[in-house]
């Protein structure tokens, strides 16, 4: 038997953030191949906006955590480059607008808009000002298998996060 | 205004109780009048307007009141500009990142940019140590230091991988090369058994059958957690097969300090688990004090002779594990004793505790539990050629053989009944070490015998492989034989450094010679582009000696392997491979006809003290001494 394996790689990150109380904003980026498998994971040192930038930036103060500093910071210093990247907050969709990759924000497939694409047992937006962006999805996107859960990675994520700030808690204490 | 004296007023005015002086508009004197009309001369009021009832209290002010106020000037700047008391801009902070790359991204990560030196020379600055107002060196941020530690090499790495159904989704089922008959029987045979031992023959494949057939376990959902014990110097061996094999399935090596290997057994994370036979005795015994039980759905021992002796630390300890299904996997499953098989059945547990089987019944579970094939059965390998080459010892060799012999013998029988096997044993040792050469005149028939034969493999391009005891006789040869460049691997060298040593010795055609030691390079190495094996003196057991010569003569070998085996005439030597031969077929019934290739067993302590004609002084005439079993 030949080996049948393809030698087409897609590269997904995952990014996520979590609130911690006292401590601010954690982000964290995984970036798996096609099949889940970890390639890269990094996160942020936690973020935490003062009375002052809370009060100015007001509902912008989310949006602008996520992309602006959490999100472009931790795409410029992956490693593993995704080809894609898959968020489950619509509102980090304007990442894209700070970053040179494809930003897709995944969803639930019964609650799609007419325009998403199918990736996995989910569906993809995209930015509309980046229609671009859908490219990756049409070359590599059949490498990801329709029963795929690509939710699943996003939990993996937030444990992360969660255990590394215990254990960073219990060493300080 | 200065104040004028109450006393100047009206005195005559009666005074109230309340200490005011109370008096009519139209009883102000002239005077007075006047007097005010010049000095509020506006607005233009006829005093006769004002014909109202008033009271002047006497408040001790009333002259001010008479008085010009004065009035100074001053000049002030006019204010243009508002004081801002605070200012706040958006800005990007930097903000720490913690990176932890997966062995599998690391040939996605791009290299760094080379930055360009201009040719211009620099100078390097000191470190600086910024220090705060108490002296005190600053941490840069601790806790999130700390973070990026815990990253690194805490349990991310564990908590970022995938799920179990999430490995083999939608993938194919890809085997890097196609499987022989033989072996898709093997995996269908341990996909379908709980209980386990696969036999095959060294170079069979039994690594590949038994990942394969965890992979198919693993897709159908039977199993999740897997632990797989095998000697230390077979780990990388291991991780090779299954990346090899099962690319898509992580593999967690038990490895590390207590902290981190505690962590990694307490894990409940589905996944291949990998750890040596030291590390399992040592750890759960530790996590038995602590109650801790780590589950697993399949437990597969390599190398299962390991737990021969079914009252070892490491029988116990691997029958103690908490698993579902147990396999075991070994060429030689048995090397001295039916017992050893017995062993073997109490861990895959189709006997009960302490049971012992019979031999009937040992042929029995035999053919339910134990799969078996030989290469010259489903290969059609190129052969292997014994060949015993018989050397005479010479001069001073010859001559230190005879002394010490004689030497040892007198000593023995002077021991009288306090002799041991232990005692003889010694004496074995010695002479078999001055059978491979004359420690004081480094003579050594068996060294001109393998310099001639390396001369001509040498020339043909042709790669050997030699085997010996003792790690010193390895380093001894070393020395004499540089024209060959020879690589050494045994115990002595770091594990670290193994690995490199057999690539070189696979890749560099001028090293044609690779001295190892039976403890160490015997099992799970692959060397099948070597054509020669020589066997520079015996081991106990003909299995151990098997499982050396199969290094080279296993699955990708194209050439025939020559295997010379050195023995000594009129030594020690001659006797044990007599001794050997005549045991390899004592243990046929119960593996049956395949097995008898292996079915061998190593020198108990009656065939030691058989070796010599040893005698006791028992008053003035002798008598035979050795164990009892020798005596009957």
């Amino acid at each position: 038997m030949a080996a049948l394996g393809s030698k087409k790689q897609l590269h997904l990150g995952f990014l996520s953030a979590i609130e911690v109380k006292d401590r601010g904003y954690v982000g964290g980026l995984l970036v798996t191949n096609h099949f889940g498998r970890p390639l890269e994971f990094q996160c942020t040192a936690p973020v935490r906006p003062n009375h002052t930038q809370e009060v100015l930036f007001g509902p912008t103060l989310v949006p602008y955590l996520y992309n602006e500093l959490i999100g472009k910071t931790l795409l410029e210093k992956a490693g593993v480059k995704p080809d894609l990247v898959l968020t489950e907050d619509e509102r980090v969709l304007g990442l894209r607008e700070f970053v040179n990759l494809p930003v897709g924000f995944l969803h639930e497939g019964t609650s799609a808009c007419a325009d998403a694409l199918r990736l996995g047992q989910q569906k993809v937006s995209f930015h509309e000002r980046h229609p671009t962006d859908r490219d990756v999805l049409y070359e590599l996107g059949s490498l990801v298998a329709e029963e795929t859960d690509l939710f699943e990675p996003f939990d993996r994520v937030k444990e992360a996060l969660q255990e590394a700030l215990q254990q960073n808690k219990q060493r300080a204490a | 205004m200065t104040d004028q004296p109450a006393s100047q007023l009206n005195s005559d005015s009666p005074i109230t109780h309340s200490g005011t002086n109370p008096v009519s508009a139209s009883h102000l004197s002239n005077e007075l009048k006047s007097q005010l009309q010049q000095n509020f001369s506006a607005p233009q009021i006829a005093l006769a307007e004002l014909e109202v009832p008033i009271e002047i209290y006497l408040s001790g002010i009333n002259g001010a009141l008479a008085r010009q106020p004065r009035m100074d000037l001053i000049t002030a700047d006019l204010v243009t500009n508002v004081e801002v008391s605070s200012r706040w801009k958006p800005h990007l902070p930097k903000l720490p990142t913690f990176k932890l790359t997966f062995p599998e991204g690391i040939e996605f990560v791009p290299p760094k940019p080379e930055v360009e030196s201009k040719g211009k020379l620099r100078s390097l600055k000191p470190l600086e140590v910024k220090l705060n107002s108490k002296g005190i060196k600053k941490e840069a941020v601790a806790s999130e230091a700390t973070l990026g530690c815990i990253v690194h090499s805490g349990p991310a790495f564990y908590l970022l991988q995938p799920p179990i159904e999430n490995w083999l989704t939608g993938q194919e089922l890809v085997m890097p090369f196609e499987p022989f008959d033989y072996q898709y029987e093997g995996i269908a045979w341990l996909f379908s058994r709980k209980s386990a031992l696969l036999a095959d023959e060294m170079g069979l494949g039994k690594t590949m059958q038994t990942i394969t057939a965890m992979r198919l376990l693993l897709r159908s959902g039977q199993i999740s957690k897997v632990l797989l014990i095998c000697p230390k110097p077979l780990i990388p061996n291991w991780q090779r097969e299954f990346a090899t094999w099962a690319e898509e399935l992580p593999v967690t090596t038990v490895t590390g300090d207590t902290a981190r290997r505690r962590m990694i057994w307490e894990m409940n994370k589905p996944g291949i688990y990998l750890a040596n036979y030291e590390l399992l005795v040592r750890d759960f015994e530790e996590l038995e004090q602590e109650g801790i039980t780590p589950r697993f759905d399949l437990l597969v021992l390599d190398e299962a002779q390991r737990i021969k002796n079914r009252d070892s630390r490491t029988a116990s300890t691997a029958r103690s594990v908490n698993r579902k299904r147990s396999w075991a996997l070994t060429g030689t499953p048995i090397e001295n004793r039916a017992e050893e098989l017995a062993s073997l059945f109490e861990f895959m547990e189709v006997i009960p505790p302490r049971g012992t089987p019979d031999m009937r019944q040992l042929s029995r579970l035999s053919d339910e539990y134990i799969l078996r094939r030989c290469k010259d059965l489903v290969l059609d390998m190129p052969p292997r050629l014994d060949r015993p080459a018989w050397l005479e010892l010479e001069g001073a060799q010859a001559h230190a053989y005879k002394i010490a012999e004689k030497e040892g013998i007198i000593q023995l029988n002077d021991l009288g009944d306090s002799i041991t096997v232990q005692h003889v044993f010694e004496l074995v040792l010695r002479l078999k070490q001055i059978s491979n050469y004359d420690p004081v005149t480094n003579e050594s028939a068996k060294l001109d015998r393998l310099r001639a034969d390396m001369e001509e493999i040498a020339a043909s391009g042709g790669k050997a492989i030699l085997f010996s005891q003792w790690t010193k006789t390895i380093d001894w040869i070393e020395e004499r034989t540089q024209e060959f460049n020879p690589l050494v691997y045994h115990g002595g060298v770091p594990t670290k450094k193994r690995e490199p040593i057999l690539a070189q010795f696979k890749e560099d055609p001028n090293a044609h010679l690779l001295l190892m030691s039976y403890g160490t390079g015997a099992v799970g190495l692959n060397l099948q582009f070597a054509g020669y094996v020589f066997l520079y003196d015996r081991w106990w057991n003909p299995a151990i000696e098997d499982q050396a010569i199969n290094r080279a003569h296993r699955i990708g070998q194209k050439n025939p392997v020559v295997v010379t085996k050195f023995i000594c005439k009129d030594t020690i030597e001659e006797k044990i491979d007599r001794v050997l031969q005549e045991k390899r077929d004592l243990f046929i019934s119960i593996l049956g006809a395949e097995g008898n290739t292996e079915a061998s067993m190593g020198l108990n302590a009656s065939e030691i003290f058989g070796l010599f004609d040893l005698k006791a002084r028992d008053g003035d005439s002798t008598r035979e001494i050795g164990p009892d079993t020798l005596a009957a």
